[in-house]
């Protein structure tokens, strides 16, 4: 009986396998898998990166971010602006079509800017208008944006704001319709069509061979969800994928020795920085009317105490261990990713300890009950810091662990403890009821957002993690945000770098790198040569075509 | 008579507990810390006018109850506002309509989100109980006819293994195997088959559901194996079996119609409450072959803070588990008469 039932299962297997031979002429297919899933196909709502990469290519937008950081023209002709930089006229293509073969009009252009401004319960896109004031379609390939400031960025802003049509989105752009239009359609203008997406399990794209300016060459595009990293990695290397987005930094040796696939790692397309919080805030600067508690430990708005830590700090130690060496050192919020507007001029605090030691007993930190633990210079408080880190992370534990045996070197001890991301969010800011934190943010293209993220007026708001405030910097911050001219904004910019890294706000112990693989025989031509990887945006997905 | 009162006795104390359940799951979820509107995302670009609309959109800017505006922290707020007009009892008000209200992470309805994933989870789930039963029941009754025999302490040293498994494991294990011998390792469907004929779409599901379905089928029959073992050598031991014996009838005469039917009782108790908990998906398995079911949702939804979506997932498995220990007495009843009269 029981090998009865053996033989049934076999058999179940053979039968089961035999059904999933399937003819040939079909479409040409890529196949990608990821960890992710997009949260909504309505770009208002989205959050998720990869709401994200999909719409990047089902919709088109004023500009394309290119894989160098820098932009170009999408369905604009040419652009025009004021001399005061307030009024930018843009001359938009003729004959670009929508997915259901209605022309696309300036008139689609100004009902979607109107659509993202008017929306505040769009959590990000409506954000990128808030320097617009209004836009206007003078006629059927004209935009005039009229802004409130004059930026210098208006590239990042427009460039996720993508052109729906309006014929579509008409009814459903009033109360909360909007947001909870699910938009499974996805008509746009982009090089892909939405052929069925199912939340959570894949998005089908099949290619818009009629785009204006990069058709495909493939014929469709599948994103499908695995729950997790280990499991790409196999669906890489038994060929049920052509390509991941994402992968283990372990496993990255044995995939390497696989044949026919090829593993590469850079600078990710939105760049990661992960970074040190130390609670620096000063009492006169404390938040209190908007819950601003103000704990932390008194030796860390000592910018002694904070360099020696930083000179306490094994960058390369912490990349190896934690990465297993895919990642770069960090120097400030600015990644190395941002190309143009890092500063790659400054020199990083070297690792010396016995230094590092030496400026805290200069400082007047002594060890004065010999427990191994340095003291306030007044006595009142061991150098004691609680560090906390966000409980999802992967990364953070191991990090905290180095860096506690490296900051004990120098007499500073340490309690180490996960949280909850929200309750971290509660304690951190602007509570500011911490000592040290270890988290990270993701770069727009611009810098401006995470320039911002240190200035005085995002306290009170909850961005400012540090509680950093340094009028010098502010008052660059204000003024870099006006500048037209690229190289003085330049200028600026590199400015506020060397002053953040020379006050020591933070610790940035590396940028990671993304890592991703792809099979080389299946289809040819991804963008590698870039400095920064990312194989699943469109700049790679229309070049692409299958290995003959 | 009797009966009857029986009955509505269990029915209505089923009753109670899904009320029960229905307030516990939205007082529960809003002691969390965190907050929906923002969802665990920390960025410049989601300014506080974007946290409050989206607050006023899910109706999270209003009182949770009277005397509270919040949980977690604890805010005491006015008890002199108008009940109908607090969160607990819009969403009181709106599930008795049957709408389950929008989910917070993707905007959808929720009612949608979770018949697609039930569904998902039902047919994955259900073979590989139908088949761990039939296989346990199978094997149990195997060992104890041969009881005490190498065969029977083969079997249930495979059972006793099966049984103690780490699912997960078992799951990475036929995983690594599966793909190797090219069967699919994620997901319940090969994306872009919904333009074939249903035949093989129906093939490729079922292509899918192979490894998920053996992994459940080995963890779970050596639970089975052993209580439908202990249960019937303890029939076997009974007088009346030394009778039928004494009478001539056959082995197979003996189990079928004197044996098993008194074997089952303890089975269909745990059966019963497998079945409930089948709705509540088996998350390991779902999450090492990514399939889009109930337990995946529910884990989902609580990272970032879905209260909708949990309080659905959370009632339809409170429900499933109900119900399903409620079929548990109702078909003692029926075995045991017995058991009525108590």
């Amino acid at each position: 009986m029981k090998q009865k039932a053996l033989y049934i299962l076999l058999l179940a297997a053979l039968v089961l396998s035999a059904c999933g031979n399937l003819g040939g002429g079909q479409p040409v297919v890529v196949r990608i898998g990821w960890a992710g899933s997009p949260d909504t196909l309505n770009p208002g709502s989205a959050i998720l990166s990869e709401a994200y990469t999909i719409f990047g290519l089902v919709y088109d937008s004023m500009y394309k971010l290119n894989l160098d950081g820098t932009f170009s023209l999408g369905v604009a002709e040419s652009v025009e602006h004021s001399a005061d930089g307030l009024v930018y006229t843009y001359k938009i293509r003729e004959g670009v079509k929508f997915h259901d073969g209605q022309p696309m009009t300036a008139g689609d252009i100004k009902f979607s800017y109107d659509l993202y401004k008017t929306h505040e319960d769009f959590p990000y896109i409506n954000s990128y208008t808030a320097y617009i004031e209004s836009t206007e379609a003078p006629d059927d390939n004209t935009i005039v944006l009229t802004l409130s400031e004059a930026i210098p960025n208006i590239e990042s802003q427009l460039v996720f704001m993508y052109i729906l049509p309006e014929h579509i989105w008409k009814d459903h752009a009033e109360g909360s319709a909007t947001v909870e239009f699910e938009n499974f359609e996805m008509i746009g203008t982009g090089p892909f069509k939405i052929v069925e997406y199912k939340q959570n399990e894949f998005v089908h794209l099949g290619a818009n061979k009629e785009h204006f300016e990069t058709p495909p060459k493939v014929g469709e595009v599948i994103f499908q969800t695995f729950e997790s990293q280990d499991v790409l990695v196999q669906a890489l290397k038994s060929g049920q994928v052509d390509m991941i987005t994402e992968m283990p930094a372990t496993a990255v040796e044995t995939l390497k020795a696989e044949a026919n696939v090829k593993v590469l790692n850079g600078a990710p397309f939105a760049p990661a920085v992960s970074d040190i919080i130390f609670n620096q805030i000063a009492p006169e600067n404390c938040p209190t009317d908007d819950g601003g508690l103000c704990t932390g430990h008194p030796a860390l708005q000592d910018r002694n105490v904070r360099l020696a830590l930083a000179h306490a700090t094994n960058k390369q130690k912490l990349i190896d261990v934690v990465l297993l060496g895919y990642g770069t050192p960090g120097l400030t919020l600015i990644p190395d990713g941002l190309g143009f507007w890092y500063n790659d001029t400054i020199k990083d605090y070297e690792f010396d300890t016995a230094r590092a030691n030496q400026m805290l007993d200069d400082a007047g930190y002594a060890d004065t009950d010999g427990d191994g633990v340095r003291e306030m210079p007044d006595g009142s408080q061991p150098l004691i810091f609680r560090v906390n880190w966000p409980s999802d992370s992967i990364d953070a534990p191991r990090q905290a662990e180095l860096l506690s045996e490296m900051w004990e070197e120098v007499g500073v001890k340490t309690e180490l403890q996960a949280t909850d991301p929200d309750a971290l969010t509660a304690q951190c800011c602007p509570a500011f009821d911490f000592d040290v934190i270890l988290w990270g943010w993701g770069s727009d293209p611009d810098p401006n957002l995470l320039l911002g993220v240190q200035t005085t007026a995002e306290i009170p708001t909850g961005y400012n993690e540090t509680g950093y405030s340094n009028p010098e910097f502010d008052a660059l911050y204000d003024q870099q945000a006006v500048e037209l001219d690229l190289e003085t904004r330049k200028e600026l910019v590199w400015k506020m770098q060397e002053i953040a890294f020379n006050d020591v706000v933070y610790i940035i112990p590396y940028y990671e790198q993304s890592i991703q693989a792809y099979r080389t025989d299946k289809f040819t031509g991804w963008l590698t040569a870039f400095a920064k990887i990312e194989l699943s945006d469109v700049t790679s997905l229309v070049l692409i075509e299958p290995v003959k | 008579m009797k009966r009857w009162r029986y009955l509505l006795g269990k029915i209505s104390w089923a009753l109670f507990t899904i009320l029960f359940v229905i307030i516990l799951n939205f007082f529960l979820f809003r002691i969390l810390p965190g907050d929906p509107a923002r969802a665990g995302v920390r960025d410049p670009r989601l300014t506080k006018e974007n946290i409050e609309a989206i607050r006023v959109r899910y109706g999270l800017d209003k009182p949770i109850i009277n005397c509270f505006e919040s949980l977690n922290p604890v805010k005491i707020g006015s008890c002199a506002v108008n009940p109908l007009d607090t969160q607990f009892f819009i969403y009181m008000g709106n599930l008795l309509q049957g709408d389950m209200m929008i989910s917070f992470h993707t905007n959808r309805p929720v009612t949608e989100i979770l018949s697609e994933r039930l569904w998902n989870t039902v047919i994955l789930i259900g073979a590989g109980q139908i088949l761990a039963i039939l296989v346990g029941v199978l094997f149990g009754m195997f060992s104890a006819w041969k009881a005490r025999t190498a065969l029977d302490f083969a079997s249930l040293t495979i059972s006793l293994v099966a049984w103690s498994i780490p699912t997960f494991w078992l799951g990475v294990i036929l995983l690594f195997w599966g793909s190797n011998n090219g069967m699919p390792i994620a997901g319940m469907s090969t994306p872009g088959m919904s333009s074939y004929p249903l035949l093989t779409q129906w093939g490729d599901i079922a292509r899918h559901m192979f490894l998920p379905t053996l992994t459940y089928t080995i963890v779970y029959m050596g639970e089975y194996m052993l209580i439908m073992r202990s249960s019937l050598l303890d029939v076997l031991s009974e007088d009346y079996i030394l009778t039928a014996k004494a009478k001539g009838l056959s082995i197979f005469q003996i189990l079928k119609d004197h044996a098993i039917k008194n074997a089952m009782l303890p089975l269909v108790t745990i059966i019963a409450i497998n079945l409930g908990f089948t709705v509540g998906g088996v998350i390991q398995i779902e999450t090492v072959f990514s399939w889009p079911g109930l337990g995946m949702t529910t884990v989902e939804a609580l990272n970032r803070r879905d209260f909708p979506v949990l309080q659905g997932a959370f009632l339809l498995i409170a429900v499933a588990v109900i119900l399903s220990n409620l079929l548990a007495d109702l078909a003692y009843s029926y075995l045991d008469p017995r058991v009525k009269t108590e």
